[in-house]
């Protein structure tokens, strides 16, 4: 009992500082061989009070600390780094990008003629898969029953008869590029309220479109496949609508987000142990070093490239050599689009209509 | 068939308010905030939002069943503030927090594209 120190002799904390483990476990998610641990993430303002650490956060904070990455970005794909926000938002905006930007989709068939094998309700519901290459933003939601115009529907048609040729047959498989734009609106007769639609002008004289025409957004989709003798007639109308309704109309393939990983190795690790480290992982994160006088070291050089296959700190005693975490408030966002918008617009679009919720429910309470 | 319509989870009813405001009769400071035809998305942030304001002591939300389109949210302050007011800074500051993250993204945006082309 000599030893043992007194509670007076030990170093007092700094003020306004949290301890090392308590920083760890409020800023990383802690991943061992088993289980994460520290997955929380700890919002609540008071939570460090007993260290005189205020752990509330105000507007200018965060605009201190946000900051927006672009790693790389295309016409269909992009991944960027959101640093400084909470999973509460990156998850707001990812629910938001699958199931409430809006998209337009075939919603309606009007099948004239259908001899091929695949049934009507198969074929409408393929139909309504394919995404449209058509800006969104130019169209008005269509109400059940309001009629059909050039502000709130698209309309295509499809007519392939299959026929042979020798010994070719033509119009084996029908692909999305056969869809043709109907600008003017239906050619289908009046028949009844919901078919008919009442363009006030056609669609391709408006200066949305008059520069790129409607279509499918690929060309190579197979609708339907024929045999010699079989046909389709068919006309299809597209109306704006959220993912919330039906998938067919989420703009994006996937939008997603994982924490930044980080690595950190306890002890310094030589020779057949590097080696032993660098083998171990199949994402390749580890890189030899050479520390010179014919050893050899190991760093973690690509860290973003963890996928968190926990393989590092799998075996004995690799969970005392390395850690691996990750930041709670670093998060690597990943959007691929369908095609009718370009990923950092539909992100765009996907801030406005969170800011537009927080209006609503404010500006709604009385 | 007797499907629901499908709008019926993101139209507000006739006659029926967006967000509703109830004050407890039993606890001091507190107060529930029926938000209809929202989920997660804007409960889930707004909760975070509260738990940051020193002046909250509890803030908690839930949706009562998957197939009523509503959302709950439970707030409890010090006697320094009152629900109300902890639900509209908290919902305020969101929105000016957003318009940042906006700018921010766009003026990356705008920087990568022209280096680009």
């Amino acid at each position: 009992m000599k030893d043992r120190p007194s509670v007076m002799d030990l170093p007092d904390l700094p003020k306004g500082e949290l301890p090392a483990h308590l920083e760890l476990q409020r800023t990383r998610v802690v991943c061992a061989a088993d289980a994460p641990s520290y997955t929380e993430s700890v919002q609540y303002s008071g939570a460090y009070m007993a260290f005189g650490v205020d752990n509330s956060l105000r507007l200018e904070d965060f605009k201190k600390s946000f900051k927006v990455e672009v790693k790389y970005i295309n016409d269909d794909d992009m991944e960027f780094d959101m640093i400084g926000i909470d999973a509460a938002l990156a998850n707001a905006f990812r629910r938001i990008l699958l199931a409430e930007v809006p998209t337009m989709a075939i919603e309606k068939v009007f099948i004239a003629n259908n001899t091929s094998v695949i049934q009507d309700e198969v074929l409408a519901h393929r139909l309504g898969m394919i995404p449209i290459k058509a800006d969104p933003r130019h169209f008005e939601y269509k109400a059940d029953d309001e009629n059909a115009n050039e502000k709130n529907t698209i309309v295509f048609k499809l007519n392939v008869v299959c026929t042979r040729k020798g010994d070719r047959v033509n119009n084996a498989s029908v692909k999305s590029e056969q869809l043709i734009w109907l600008p003017e609106g239906s050619e289908m007769p009046f028949d009844t309220k919901t078919k008919f639609t009442a363009f006030g002008c056609g669609q391709d004289k408006l200066p949305e479109f008059a520069s790129s025409p409607i279509c499918s957004q690929y060309p190579d989709i197979t609708i339907a496949k024929l045999r010699p003798g079989q046909a389709i007639e068919l006309e299809c109308h597209a109306i704006k609508g959220i993912g919330k309704t039906h998938a067919k109309w989420s703009p994006v393939a996937t939008a997603r987000y994982r924490m930044h990983p980080e690595i950190v190795l306890t002890e310094v690790l030589e020779d057949d142990l590097a080696e032993e480290l660098v083998a171990k992982c199949p994402a390749k994160v580890f890189d030899i070093e050479d520390l010179g006088k014919g050893r050899k070291g190991v760093k973690a050089a690509r860290p973003r490239d963890c996928t968190l296959c926990r393989e590092c700190v799998r075996g004995e005693d690799w969970e005392k050599r390395v850690s691996l975490r990750r930041l709670k408030e670093h998060f690597i966002f990943t959007i691929e689009s369908t095609g009718s918008l370009p990923p950092n617009v539909l992100f765009t679009e996907a801030i406005k209509i969170l800011i537009d919720k927080c209006q609503r429910i404010i500006a709604e309470l009385s | 068939m007797n499907a629901p319509d499908r709008y019926e989870r993101f139209v507000v009813p006739e006659g029926m308010k967006k967000v509703a405001y109830e004050r407890d009769m039993k606890i001091m400071n507190a107060a529930t905030f029926t938000i209809q035809r929202e989920d997660h998305t804007i409960g889930n942030v707004i909760r975070m939002q509260l738990h940051r304001d020193p002046s909250v002591l509890f803030a908690g939300y839930r949706l009562p069943h998957p197939l009523q389109y509503k959302l709950v949210i439970k707030i409890q302050t010090t006697s320094q503030s009152s629900p109300m007011q902890a639900y509209n800074l908290a919902v305020t500051d969101l929105d000016k927090e957003l318009d940042h993250l906006k700018q921010v993204f766009q003026e990356e945006i705008a920087q990568k594209q022209s280096e680009y082309y």
